[in-house]
């Protein structure tokens, strides 16, 4: 099964060639039966992959020793859960699952293409195969799975613990949807750029594929987020770290290009725009993936590092990037440039949109890179962490949050800011209002809370009034709203719930930098604290064998504001015997949109453990945000007007247009 | 040979993939311009929608559809201009390159990358098989295993220990003789185990840890020749060398003729007295063995026996093909006589004999060895 698996890579390999050399070819010249190859490829080279990826899964789940990847990490203790995850926990299998999802979606391309003009599917499933090969190349030549052991160890030497956790089985996968998501649109970009036109199906499917790769990335980093929140002990959410950061710029970008294929689509503007920003996005996507497994970071998700590995990315880096803006630079000015609108129109305001958001991309590439350049220029070692973010990223997003409320009610070509503003007067008034009450019922000092806090419902509110607007309540009879509610687009669902989803993140964000209470103390058993109101009893230390570890559980009772028990709440320090490494496992319970968090320290120099604990208010918002987004797109990729038919081959289609020549 | 026959599948199975849309004849094909009035007349459908809904205003509908209208009119100007392209004899060459290049890449490339010999090995059968069959390291996790079930099992731990302290795992043979000490109580074998398998831990440093347990051996015997060694060599570190030379001088005087650790305890003593350094010994001395075999001697449950045996088989075959080793010699006559095969111990006993040449001075150890064992060789 193992040989089998390491074949299937190589013949996958075989298969990526020929899907970026045939159907090309096949679109060049106007052969079709070249270009029908592409189709068949596509789907061989995913099954192969996927072929391929079940035989490394199977090594794991059997402990079988004999393949070097699963010695290094795995372990015959670990629980089938860990195992199963532990393929992708490691830099050759996360590269596995990487070119996995890109055949995944090369092969939706082919499977749900029918209604793509058959040059464009083509040239679509060459760009995709040629980023395919690159990166079976990579794997095969610095990074191979199936490497193997001859004689076979009898034990492995487990996964980092750090990685033994459910996260590691949602955060990559979805991370990686959403990365190798963007090469889709990376991939249309770039077949327009060669064919030297823009199809109308272009526009129809760029947002998509856009959308749901903007779906998963979401979903990735805020799972990412809860996951360094929980896991690492340190009660924070978001570190700026440079690995954090390099999802987050496709994350931005990616956000950007949705907002603009929106124009594309319904206006056929801002064609060269979008093109460019979907090779931006999938640039940012390819320079995540290569500051995280060349070595040039050092973090929990390097893994092993090899300079090679580093070298051989930055090639690919720099021929896909390169070569894709230099095929810009050569071809845009080829295309037909789209329609005009009015600055005040729904275009207007999505054009905005793209410029706060690339310029916030922007921002965080510079405080990732700049670390990184001063090093290699000067061998001296900087950290730009949260006080450059909060100088440079924070005032370019609030006046872009403060226009979110507006784009949805401008109309599209021309709008009316004015007309716009009185209908977003209710919203406004109630968004001051909690502000104001934030700084009367609360904290009379805490200014910067009542803003965000402010900005927050502004947002909320805004979103709402969209729908309420729309649907006509207050306006109409009921059974008018209903039937209005059930005939609007799903996107404009789409559209509400995910700048929605904004607000409650942003309200959850400044709830727990604002308000937080947090206590850090050395406790004997016995001893009694209080956080924000809830006050914790430590019981004493307790110890436990896990599977593959043992452990040192410092259990407290909780008691409520008002008196009532909560219960206990307990963190744990774990000692990994095969890894010989500590990790700690934070306490949490959630009593309404609030955490308490407690973490174990060591023990000081008297024996009593140095505790943590935390009141986190509305913490959770900021990932149920996160969620809201996600629904918000999975709602807008349900709008029926995402489903075009492909023509029919034998009908000569003649446009009859009894009413539209006006 | 399984393998064999699912790659070649694999390769057939993608080779007709490719081939399949250059055989299959080509039908009537829809202008590209279709395509786009498709996307236009979807695009209408939507206007009719929403204006059917009261989303958009009819002005701006028919505004909108105006608009669509007047790109619709574009693609029809657009498409007359192109004419069908004609299929090109390249293009089959192409395809046929393309075809035969699925195989060659792949087989070549597997043949570069590939173990095609080498079998899967799930942990669960490797534990399974016969024990014959099995290596030291299987040998040792069927061990674990079985000690992890059955945690109080002292024999376990006591034949794990040295073997423990053979593989270089010394954290983990000092583990093993602490719980055996825990579970059955001090014996001077385990506390001097204990000792070296600490020592050895710290590369050879005597701690103040081992120190303790080579202490308590001696005080459980006296006599034991790895307590004592140990102790010394602590007292060498120490700086003491006045009495560590004593100390390793006394060991040579009073241990018999046959005791591994004569060896040791002379190229200590040498060492010191600054004589020219022997080379070093492999390993933290050759005693391990004995112990090993000593504590497998008290055993008789029966996964274990036959751990020992297929351990003893093993040293058995090495020999046979590398007959130039006194020492295995010697541990193999002694493994055999300990299993109570007699028979086998004379003549692995002969076969050591006529290995290391009848009349050269190993041979003649190997027999003063055996004797000190009560085993003559019969000619």
């Amino acid at each position: 099964m193992v040989e089998t698996g390491h074949f299937a890579l190589v013949l996958a390999f075989a298969m990526a060639l020929v899907q970026s050399v045939v159907p090309i070819a096949g679109a060049r010249t106007g052969d079709e039966r070249l270009m029908a190859i592409g189709t068949p490829a596509a789907v061989t080279g995913f099954l192969l992959t996927a072929l391929s990826f079940a035989a490394l899964v199977t090594a794991y789940v059997q402990s079988d020793f004999s393949v070097a990847n699963v010695w290094e990490n795995s372990h015959s203790l670990q629980p089938l859960i860990y195992k199963i995850t532990g393929t992708w926990g490691n830099h050759e299998g996360s590269m596995l699952l990487w070119v996995l999802i890109l055949t995944l979606f090369g092969c939706l391309v082919a499977l749900f293409g029918g209604n793509l003009p058959p040059t464009l599917k083509a040239t679509v499933l060459s760009v995709q195969g040629w980023i395919g090969a690159a990166f079976f190349l990579f794997i095969l030549a610095t990074s191979n799975p199936f490497v193997r052991l001859n004689p076979a160890p009898i034990e492995g030497r487990e996964l980092n613990p750090v990685l033994q956790d459910l996260g590691l089985a949602i955060h990559p996968p979805l991370l990686y949807l959403g990365y190798v998501g963007f090469s889709i649109s990376f991939s249309f970009a770039v077949a327009a750029l060669i064919e030297g036109r823009i199809d109308a199906a272009w526009a129809r499917w760029v947002r998509p594929w856009t959308l749901l790769a903007w779906l998963c990335l979401t979903g990735g980093i805020s799972m990412g987020s809860y996951w360094a929140y929980y896991e690492l002990g340190w009660g924070g959410f978001w570190f700026w770290d440079p690995v954090e950061n390099a999802s987050f710029m496709p994350w931005l970008a990616g956000t950007a290009l949705l907002h603009s294929a929106i124009v594309m689509e319904k206006r056929s503007a801002l064609k060269i725009w979008t093109i460019l920003l979907a090779i931006l996005t999938f640039s940012f996507s390819l320079l995540g993936t290569f500051l995280v497994r060349s070595g040039v970071l050092t973090s929990v998700h390097a893994f092993a590092t090899d300079p090679s590995r580093g070298i051989f990315i930055l090639c690919i880096l720099t021929l896909f990037i390169g070569g894709s803006f230099a095929l810009f630079a050569f071809r845009a000015q080829t295309l037909a440039a789209g329609g005009l609108f009015h600055p005040i129109s729904r275009e207007g305001a999505l054009v905005l949109n793209n410029l706060f958001l690339t310029t916030a991309a922007a921002t965080v590439l510079v405080g990732t890179l700049y670390p990184l350049v001063i090093e290699a220029l000067t061998r001296d070692r900087i950290s730009v962490g949260a006080p450059f973010f909060e100088l440079t990223f924070v005032p370019v997003m609030v006046p872009l949050l403060l226009a979110v409320p507006f784009g949805p009610m401008l109309a599209w070509k021309r709008g009316d800011l004015y007309a716009a503003g009185q209908r977003l007067f209710a919203a406004f008034s109630l968004a001051l209002l909690a502000g104001i009450g934030v700084l009367l019922f609360i904290d009379r000092t805490a200014v910067f809370a009542a803003l965000g806090i402010g900005l927050a419902a502004w947002l909320l509110l805004g979103a709402a009034t969209d729908l309420v607007l729309r649907s006509g309540i207050g306006s109409v009879p009921a059974h008018v709203v209903w039937r209005r509610v059930v005939g609007l687009p799903r996107s404009v669902f789409g559209t509400a719930l995910a700048h929605m989803g904004l607000g409650l993140t942003l309200l959850g964000i400044v709830s727990v930098n604002t308000f937080q209470g947090e206590k850090i103390v050395a406790m004997n058993p016995g001893d009694n604290i209080a956080v924000s109101g809830y006050a914790l009893h430590f019981e004493g230390m307790k110890a436990a064998e896990g599977p593959n570890y043992s452990e040192n559980r410092g259990v407290f009772d909780v008691t409520a504001p008002d008196g009532r028990s909560l219960g206990t709440i307990s963190s744990a320090k774990r000692f990994f015997p095969a890894r010989q490494m500590p990790t700690t496992e934070s306490g949490i319970r959630t009593f309404g949109l609030g955490q308490l968090y407690v973490s174990l320290g060591d023990p000081d120099a008297s024996g009593a453990m140095v505790v943590r604990a935390w009141w986190k208010p509305l913490v959770v918002l900021i990932w149920m945000g996160g969620v809201v987004m996600m629904l918000g797109a999975a709602v807008s990729l349900l709008d029926r007007r995402l489903r075009v038919g492909a023509p029919s081959r034998r009908r000569k289609p003649v446009p009859k247009l009894a009413d539209s020549s006006s | 040979m399984w393998f064999w026959i699912v790659a070649a599948l694999l390769t057939l199975g993608a080779s007709l993939a490719i081939l399949l849309p250059m055989l299959r004849a080509r039908g009537p094909r829809a202008a590209a311009g279709a395509y786009d009035i498709e996307v236009y007349r979807d695009q209408l459908a939507e206007v009719d929608r929403d204006a059917g809904r009261g989303l958009i205003r009819p002005a701006e509908a028919d505004e909108a559809r105006a608009e669509i209208g007047r790109r619709i009119v574009r693609v029809g100007r657009a498409e007359s201009a192109t004419g069908p392209a004609a299929a090109s004899r390249s293009g089959r060459l192409l395809a046929s390159v393309a075809v035969l290049a699925v195989p060659l890449v792949s087989w070549s490339l597997y043949g570069v990358l590939g173990s095609p010999d080498l079998p899967p090995e799930p942990l669960s059968a490797r534990l399974a098989k016969n024990p014959a069959n099995s290596t030291i390291d299987e040998l040792v996790a069927r061990a674990e295993r079985h000690l992890a079930a059955v945690p109080s099992d002292v024999r376990g731990w006591d034949v794990l220990a040295p073997i423990y302290v053979r593989m270089n795992r010394f954290a983990d043979a000092a583990n093993a003789y602490s719980t055996a000490i825990r579970l059955a109580g001090s014996t001077a074998q385990r506390e001097a185990g204990l000792g070296e398998a600490l020592a050895a831990e710290q590369g050879g440093m005597v701690s103040a840890d081992a120190e303790a347990a080579f202490r308590k051996a001696l005080a459980l015997d006296p006599k034991d020749a790895k307590a004592r060694f140990f102790l010394a060599t602590a007292e060498a570190q120490e700086g003491r060398s006045d009495e560590a030379a004593r100390s390793w001088q006394a060991m040579l005087d009073d241990l018999p003729q046959d005791s591994p650790w004569r060896g040791a305890a002379e190229e200590a003593l040498a060492a010191l007295t600054g004589k020219p350094p022997a080379p070093a010994a492999a390993g933290p001395a050759p005693g391990p063995t004995q112990d090993q075999v000593a504590a497998a001697s008290s055993m008789s449950a029966g996964d274990r026996a036959q751990m020992i045996e297929a351990m003893v088989a093993r040293l058995d075959g090495d020999l046979r093909k590398k007959p130039d080793d006194p020492e295995g010699w010697r541990r193999l006559v002694r493994s055999y006589m300990v299993l109570g095969r007699k028979t086998d111990a004379e003549d692995a006993l002969k076969r050591g004999v006529a290995a290391l040449g009848a009349d050269s001075a190993a041979a003649k150890e190997l027999d003063r060895f055996a004797a000190s064992l009560g085993l003559t060789r019969t000619e």
